[in-house]
């Protein structure tokens, strides 16, 4: 059953249009994510299915119900739509108890109040007043006080953006694994493609009031519908290429192609850096490189070249599983299968 | 090398200190001279005034009336804030202007114009309405101040927790305005208690009528005193309650920038929301100004002696701008005492500065009276004494706009001065005043207009010589020429308007 | 402690402001002096606290220094006021003659010892009556209560034959009285001495039951004229005065003196008094001495406060009957400080 869909949805502030036909489609307990930079309308959107902002036109629709199509809309607290703001918004005058049961019946209060607390491993905090939280704790209460109604379908608005790196990790994992848990659909809205693409089963790419592409974090990752959406999940190479049967041929050589060949004349194939592979020592089909920078990201070592062969960019982006000397030579060489994208 | 670090950093914590505790010492000057006269009256005189069942009854008047117009000025204030903040209300900046304008009509001007056009306002009920009428704007500002600044998810939060616009006003917005709210009743209720001279038109009496006929016909400073005392009781209490209200409701915020909230629809309640604000501002502002319009037009006695009313409107001019500057500028140290350290006793200190407030005008004029006469002798009825008459008047007022401006100041920015090497007082000057600049502008606007007004202690510590537009007012309605009282009272309004629209812009901001 | 000048806190900072406000503050200064008389006090100048009618002590004190060459720094305002200012003040005050509307605000600063004896030529020149027995004070003019009512109303046509019938329950609900005013004291203090103190209990009781209080004779006046109460006791030149503001057309009260002998038949007088701590004690007792002066006791009569000159020779306004025909100069050492009457006024709940 479709939880959330969002038909030809348009909307404005004022009289700038801001939402220029929005598709959407979020299953049933799925955990959806909009990804895109600020001002894409990625807020607007949000708000509009929570229902703090008028659609113009189109139709929201959850679990067979209409919320609204640019006529009549229901009243937010008829949605049953729950929301995590960016910075929690806690009730300051309220108790992280009476917070999180804030939208229970009294009769139900204090059982789920204990279920919740325990849910987002803040057992004993109860009594706390907000101040008197970490950031962390607060974005779980707020999370807490928005899953204590059972709602169909939870928003979250840059959950994560106010807490530090690690926190904002762990935390992103507790709280997909708390919805998936607890079966909550929900929709992410982030401008932080790790976030998208750790936390979401869908992702969808706003870009200007259009959903630019829709799909699964692997599909966007691997095979974007264009230069920007590739760019928008991650660091991409983009190098010219030519569709030959099931091979792109390009500067680094001819690379299997995923999936049909788009393009013609004029496609760029996608290489993320992962896909860029570094030795000291020439190897058949490598090009030589300047290497410009080399930054430790933990995991691996984000190298920064300059291939020394015709057909390619400026800058390619490599990733290396150990520190490259600034200034020194490096070879390329790419690894297979590669996504075509249609030129400009 | 420790003896320089440690003197250096009591020299950068200490120096507010003792200034901020200077300032409440002049401040509480006149409740020391309450105390004091209070003393001369024995303890057989203590038992005859306090023990009388009068005593009780004027107690009752007192704590009633000021539960009613408290409540009333609350319900008011914070319905006429959330209209003109929160909901697509046609036409809501000049709501706001209009709304904050009775703060422009002096306090005598309005008791008597509602006397002499309506014969039925008098008593508990006539009190009510007038002091509601005129002291509304005193939560309405705050409260609509508050509404602009606060963030709007919290109340998005809980519709889509299913709460409906009601509960949500109730359960969250309500709450979170609280501290404004507070510190805006605060003002009223203490005004209220310390208030005499339209309620003696109203013919209502309160404690503070017993404290002048003490005064008045008994001349008997010791028994005024003593009831004063009484007073100050009540008011100490009132600034506890405050003080807990506002305990109940801190708020932290940190982060992100707060999103103005999407105005609540009308709708059908557009047309009897304009006509609940029609009313208020016809009731409020428009019976003071048709009263004076008619005089200004009737009255035989209406002529205009232009060099005095030019010389008056100077000296008005400029006793309230020179109290509401000094007054604003010894509000700085105690505000940001009590806002730097949290301390219990660096906010007791900034709380004995509110009990002033309390005490009728004509305790601290004779307070200064008796201070300057002994130790200030050079400067007694010279200008300055009658500058500090006002600024013990209303410091409370400058101290609340600052405290107010502080509050929105995002904590930490001091110490990110001074950690890019800048020196405290530099750090003062650059970053802090800049920042509370805007409520600075309020709290001399607010002081200024509520001097311009004030007649008892003009009467006491002007100048000999010096005629205000209220003194000269008071002149000719004792003469009851009303007719030539006139055109004082019509200008005291006109040279408020002004500070009137700094308060709405200063308080509010710019056009969200 | 003389010379010690202990500044509180803060006033360095207004030290700026008196500065620049000196300049708009008082009026007196550097103006050069007018046509002196030759008399050796020309060229000083008095401070006099007045409690009377701003615009008569203005016209007063404007020909004082025109005779004389002594200049007067008028200081107006409630008389009580001025009173409790002089008593915080004490020996520093920086007044040199108090003129009061009535009698009880000198008699307190006399109780204190804060007056010099009056010149007794001073005294000489109104009736011994109207002067405090001691010397302190000078009586200056005169007033008398008289009941005002609503013209055509019953109490016009029926005017009460006493001070004392207002008590009866026939006035319920028609009386209105301002008992917080200075003027309203005496009358107490009249019936008091006329009838004894628990009659003078029984006669406030009445007066409660009956009356409407207001807060200024002011506001009474306005009440009667305006028809929300039939008719109330008053000192008569509120009526005149208000007659003057509204205008013949517009005044719709009638004045009714009681008979002479009845306690509400009472002649107050406004005196003033000098400061035993004045410096300019010869300045201020000559300006008592003019003030006990045919010209101004004529400047009175003409003005427009409508009160009765006490100097023998000076008519009052023509519209003003005669004074010794209406009633009797009350006592000023009965009148005292007006403490016992503000006793018996607050035991009657019509005074807090």
């Amino acid at each position: 059953m479709t939880g959330l869909s969002v038909v030809d949805l348009h909307a404005a502030h004022g009289r700038s249009p801001v939402l220029h036909g929005i598709d959407l489609t979020v299953p049933d307990g799925a955990l959806a994510c909009v990804l895109g930079p600020s001002g894409c309308g990625k807020s607007t959107l949000l708000r509009v299915l929570a229902g703090f902002h008028p659609a113009a036109a189109g139709q929201v629709v959850l679990h067979g119900r209409v919320l609204d199509d640019g006529r009549g809309r229901l009243a937010a607290e008829q949605r049953g739509i729950g929301l995590v703001p960016q910075d929690g918004a806690l009730f300051p005058h309220l108790s992280v108890a009476a917070n999180i049961g804030f939208g229970l019946p009294r009769s139900q209060r204090r059982a789920r109040v204990g279920e919740l607390l325990d849910l987002v491993g803040l057992p004993g905090l109860g009594e706390r007043r907000p101040h008197q939280l970490s950031g962390g704790q607060q974005q779980r209460v707020a999370l807490a006080r928005a899953l204590a109604p059972r709602p169909r379908l939870l928003l979250l608005d840059e959950p994560f953006a106010a807490l530090d790196a690690a926190l904002r990790a762990e935390l992103r994992r507790e709280v997909a694994a708390t919805l998936r848990q607890s079966g909550t659909t929900a929709v992410l809205v982030t401008h932080d493609q790790d976030e998208a693409l750790s936390f979401a089963d869908t992702i969808a790419v706003l870009r200007d009031g259009r959903i630019a592409q829709a799909g699964s974090p692997d599909e966007l990752y691997h095979r974007p519908a264009d230069a920007a959406v590739a760019a928008v999940l991650g660091e991409a190479n983009l190098i010219p290429a030519e569709a030959k049967g099931v091979e792109a041929l390009t500067a680094l050589g001819a690379l299997p192609l995923a999936g049909s060949a788009a393009g013609s004349a004029g496609a760029l194939a996608l290489l993320r850096p992962g896909q860029l592979r570094l030795t000291a020592s020439p190897v058949a089909g490598a090009v030589p490189a300047k290497v410009l920078g080399s930054d430790f990201r933990g995991h691996d070592h984000r190298v920064e070249l300059r291939p020394e062969a015709a057909g390619l960019p400026e800058v390619l982006i490599a990733s290396a599983d150990r520190p490259w000397p600034v200034g020194g030579e490096a070879y390329l060489a790419a690894v297979g299968p590669v996504h075509l994208l249609p030129g400009d | 090398m420790t003896t320089p670090l440690a003197r250096r950093r009591w020299r950068a914590g200490g120096l507010l200190a003792p200034v901020a505790v200077a300032v409440v010492a002049v401040v509480a000057a006149p409740l020391g001279f309450v105390i004091a006269q209070a003393a001369q009256a024995g303890w057989d005189q203590t038992r005859r005034l306090l023990g009388r069942p009068l005593i009780a009854t004027l107690l009752w008047h007192t704590l009633s009336l000021a539960a009613a117009v408290t409540l009333a000025t609350a319900v008011l204030g914070f319905g006429a804030a959330y209209l003109v903040e929160r909901t697509t209300l046609p036409g809501r900046r000049a709501w706001t202007v209009a709304l904050a304008l009775p703060l422009a009509v002096p306090e005598f001007v309005r008791g008597y114009s509602w006397v002499s056009l309506f014969r039925s306002v008098h008593g508990y009920w006539g009190a009510v309405l007038v002091m509601t009428c005129s002291l509304y704007p005193l939560v309405f500002l705050p409260v609509a101040a508050a509404l602009r600044q606060g963030d709007a998810a919290a109340e998005e939060v809980s519709r889509s927790l299913g709460r409906g616009r009601l509960a949500t006003l109730l359960r969250v917005t309500l709450p979170l305005t609280r501290p404004a709210l507070a510190g805006g009743v605060l003002l009223v209720s203490l005004y209220l208690l310390g208030e005499y001279g339209a309620f003696a038109m109203l013919r209502y009496t309160t404690f503070a009528t017993a404290v002048f006929t003490q005064y008045k016909l008994g001349f008997d400073a010791a028994s005024a005193s003593l009831l004063t005392l009484v007073l100050v009781g009540l008011a100490l209490l009132l600034v506890a309650l405050e003080a807990w209200a506002g305990r109940q409701a801190r708020i932290t915020r940190h982060g992100a920038v707060a999103r103005p909230a999407v105005p609540v629809r009308l709708g059908g309640w557009a047309a009897p929301a304009l006509a609940a604000l029609a009313a208020l501002v016809g009731v409020s502002l428009g019976v003071p100004l048709y009263a004076l319009a008619y005089w200004l037009v009737k009255g035989s006695s209406t002529t205009l002696p232009s060099a005095s009313v030019l010389g008056a409107t100077l000296a008005t001019l400029g006793y309230a701008l020179g109290a509401a500057l000094v007054a604003t500028a010894a509000a700085v140290p105690v505000a940001l005492y009590g806002w730097r350290r949290g301390t219990r006793p660096a906010r007791a200190v900034e709380r004995i500065a509110y009990l002033t407030r309390a005490l009728p005008g004509i305790a601290v004029a004779l307070a200064v009276v008796f201070f300057a006469v002994r130790w200030a002798r050079p400067l007694y009825q010279q200008p300055p004494m009658l500058i500090l008459g006002y600024v013990l008047l209303f410091f409370p007022l400058a101290l609340t706009a600052v405290r107010a401006a502080l509050a929105q100041v995002p904590p930490g920015v001091e110490e990110a001065a001074r950690s890019l090497g800048t020196r405290p007082l530099a750090v003062l000057g650059r970053v802090t005043l800049p920042l509370v600049l805007p409520g600075l502008g309020a709290a001399v606007a607010m002081v200024g207009l509520t001097a311009s007004t004030e007649l008892t202690a003009t009467l006491l510590l002007r100048p000999t010589g010096t005629q205000t537009l209220a003194t000269q007012f008071w002149v000719y309605t004792s003469g009851l020429a009303y007719g030539a009282a006139a055109p004082y009272a019509a200008l005291m309004v006109a040279l408020s308007v002004p500070s009137v629209l700094l308060l709405t812009r200063r308080s509010l901001g710019s056009t969200p | 402690m003389p010379g010690t000048v202990r500044p509180l806190a803060g006033l360095s900072l207004l030290a700026a402001c008196a500065l620049a406000l000196t300049a708009c503050g008082s009026s007196g200064g550097g103006s050069a002096s007018p046509e002196a008389t030759g008399t050796a006090l020309a060229g000083q100048t008095i401070t006099v606290y007045s409690g009377q009618h701003e615009q008569t002590v203005k016209a007063l004190t404007e020909d004082f220094t025109k005779r004389t060459g002594i200049k007067v720094e008028l200081r107006s305002g409630d008389e009580a006021e001025l009173a409790n200012q002089i008593l915080q003040e004490g020996d520093a005050s920086p007044a040199d003659v108090f003129y009061a509307e009535n009698p009880p605000a000198l008699t307190v600063l006399d109780d204190k010892g804060l007056l010099a004896k009056v010149a007794p030529d001073t005294l000489k020149s109104v009736p011994a009556a109207d002067s405090s027995g001691n010397g302190d004070w000078v009586g200056v003019s005169a007033r008398t209560s008289a009941f005002l009512a609503g013209t055509g109303k019953a109490a016009d046509t029926a005017p009460p034959a006493s001070v004392l019938d207002l008590a009866k329950p026939e006035w319920k609900g028609r009386l209105g009285i301002a008992p917080s005013e200075t003027d309203f004291a005496p009358v107490v203090t009249q019936v008091l001495k006329a009838k004894g103190e628990d009659a003078a209990k029984q006669w406030l009781k009445g007066l409660k039951d009956n009356a409407k209080v207001y807060d200024s004779n002011e506001n009474l006046s306005a009440a009667i004229n305006s028809g929300e109460v039939e008719g109330g006791v008053i000192d008569h030149y509120y009526f005149y005065r208000m007659r003057d503001e509204k205008g013949a057309a517009e005044t719709h009260a009638t004045l009714h003196y009681f008979p002479k002998g009845d306690p509400g038949s009472l002649i107050d007088v406004s005196g003033a008094g000098v400061l035993k701590h004045g410096k300019h004690q010869a300045a201020a007792q000559a300006f008592l001495g003019y003030l006990a002066s045919a010209p101004a006791q004529t400047v009175i009569a003409n003005s427009a406060s409508y009160e009765y000159p006490l100097v023998a020779g000076v008519q009052g306004k023509p519209e003003l009957p005669a004074l010794d025909g209406l009633g009797t100069v009350a006592d000023p050492a009965a009148l005292g400080d007006g403490k016992q009457a503000l006793a018996l006024l607050q035991d009657a709940g019509l005074l807090q």
